[in-house]
């Protein structure tokens, strides 16, 4: 298990982050440790998207600095599609390519991007997908899909890329409840092995198999954090409390 | 449920008035503009066949004399609907950059287009060209089309662009994809199923609009018709024929412009 020993993957610095008047990231400061599975839990608008996204740079920060795996990403220098391809992400709507098929979606950016040859991509897309266990849906466009499957392919899409980090933003909030398991299950499988993982979800029978250490964020601030056991025994912060309640 | 719909009531209704430049698209869900289609198409068939036979003087030999001005008119047409896509997708990927002086210039551009009347700036561009660089008629007739269709077809691009949901952008951009990876694989080849239908319409008006360079001392299909009234001196019978040909030529494309979007809307 990965400790505060273990080296620094995602550094946070006094990070602010405002939408015109709102601020969505106040004053965050946070260390993720390598291969660390760090799960954020906090209400609705309470800042959980913007954090993760500023990671990889789909929100730019306004103040403050994000180092991940050693390169400051809020450096204007920094190419930042280099620091992405080492960083998977994982959306609520999966967002998966449409007018491709689920081979070609996992395969697409490791042709493009990591200038992999078409059977070579395909070969580790195989092995993704059956990792996944989707191998059978390999030549089917997503629309034949069910919502489990696309976040699957998502995944699988994401892991091609081999990268370092993996995001997760609500990835089980837009399933039929049938299927939250399947993703769920491919999750934990992931974290297994080793990845560092941060994983916005209201899941806490995820949280607390997986979760090294949980955030509790509220209004753009980290509020609480602390072991699953922590939170599930003796939550300090009056919000919490009122909030688990409401999720518990 | 009373109440919601008169909420409904007196809300003012979005009312969509559906007329494009262009000759209708017949689509088949469409069942009176499909049969309006077909009496046009056949009988205007039918009208140039009896007068080129039972009255082939005049109307035969001006048959005879339009063919080179058709292909004019199609080269014309074809050459400006390609340049014109160009200049339209860089223009409505200008719209949609964040670059303020790209934006800049792309909007700009559209916006002193679609302000001047066609025929005022194909005069104006053909003798700024003529002016600059000795061009034959036909090029700078072309390029004159292209630079006016560039900006509406731009934005044919941008409101394509902008139909695909957003997150597929930030998916391709999360995997490491530059802006122009992500537009080129990902997001363009979506948006080409919005923009196919509009940019037919284009095709559609840009061939009746290709009929105004005649003035510009290019030989399409009107001015072939212009100079044969002129020498017989027969111009009714000769316009006859000329809007006939081009109602057949609009009509013809119309359709083809049609099944090929059913094409593509089987096949993604
Ligand atoms: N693109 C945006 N423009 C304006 N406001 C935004 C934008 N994205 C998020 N916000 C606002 O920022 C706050 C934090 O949003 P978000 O990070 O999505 O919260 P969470 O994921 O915890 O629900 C919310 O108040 C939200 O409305
Ligand atoms: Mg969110």
């Amino acid at each position: 298990m990965p400790t505060d020993k273990s080296p620094v993957m995602v550094e946070m610095r006094d990070v602010y982050k405002y939408f015109g008047q709102l601020k969505a990231l106040d004053n965050v400061s946070l260390d993720v440790y390598d291969g660390e599975k760090m799960v954020l839990i906090g209400p609705s608008g309470s800042g959980k998207s913007t954090l993760l996204r500023s990671i990889n740079q789909l929100e730019k920060i306004d103040r403050g600095h994000i180092i991940v795996d050693g390169i400051d990403i809020s450096d204007p220098e920094t190419d930042i599609n280099k620091v992405r391809e080492e960083i998977g992400m994982v959306f609520q709507s999966f967002n998966v390519f449409p007018h491709k098929t689920v081979l070609e979606n996992v395969s697409l950016a490791q042709v493009v991007v990591r200038k992999r040859s078409k059977k070579e991509a395909s070969e580790i897309s195989r092995e993704l997908l059956d990792k996944v266990g989707i191998i059978e849906k390999a030549n089917e466009y997503p629309e034949k899909l069910s919502g489990g499957q696309q976040q699957r392919v998502a995944i699988a899409r994401a892991l091609a890329m081999k990268p370092k980090i993996m995001l997760f933003d609500e990835p089980t909030s837009a399933l039929d409840p049938e299927m939250i398991g399947e993703v769920l299950e491919v999750m934990i499988k992931l974290a297994k092995e080793g990845i560092t993982m941060i994983v916005v979800t209201h899941e806490m029978g995820f949280a607390r198999e997986v979760a090294d250490r949980i955030i509790f964020m509220d209004y753009g601030a980290i509020v609480e954090e602390g072991t699953p056991e922590h939170f599930f025994k003796n939550p300090i912060q009056e919000r919490t409390k009122i909030f688990l309640n409401q999720i518990l | 449920m009373a109440e919601i719909a008169d909420a409904d009531k007196d809300k003012p209704k979005k009312i969509v008035i559906d007329v494009g430049d262009g000759a209708a698209i017949p689509s088949k869900e469409d069942v009176g503009l499909f049969t309006a289609w077909r009496v046009a198409f056949t009988g205007s068939i039918a009208i140039v066949a009896y007068l080129a036979i039972f009255h082939p003087d005049p109307y035969w030999r001006i048959l005879k004399f339009l063919p080179d001005g058709i292909l004019v008119t199609f080269q014309v047409t074809i050459a400006a609907i390609i340049l014109s896509l160009v200049i339209g997708l860089f223009t409505g990927l200008g719209r949609i950059s964040k670059n303020k002086i790209l934006n800049g210039i792309a909007s700009l551009y559209v916006e002193v287009i679609r302000g001047i009347p066609l025929l005022v700036q194909l005069f104006y561009i053909y003798f700024a060209l003529g002016r600059i660089v000795n061009v034959p008629a036909m090029a700078s007739a072309i390029i004159a089309m292209s630079v006016c269709y560039g900006a509406y077809m731009g934005e044919i691009f941008r409101a394509g662009i902008e139909s695909i949901p957003k997150g597929q952008m930030e998916a391709a951009r999360s995997l490491g994809m530059t802006s122009a990876q992500a537009m080129r694989h990902v997001i363009l080849p979506q948006a080409i199923k919005t923009i196919l239908p509009p940019v037919g319409n284009e095709f559609v008006a840009l061939l009746k609009d290709s009929s105004l360079v005649s003035i510009l001392a290019v030989s399409d299909l009107l001015r072939r018709g212009r100079e044969f009234a002129a020498e017989s001196f027969n111009y009714f019978e000769t316009y006859t024929m000329v809007a006939l040909v081009y109602l057949i030529i609009t009509l013809f494309l119309s359709k083809l412009i049609s099944i090929m979007e059913d094409r593509v809307g089987a096949n993604r």
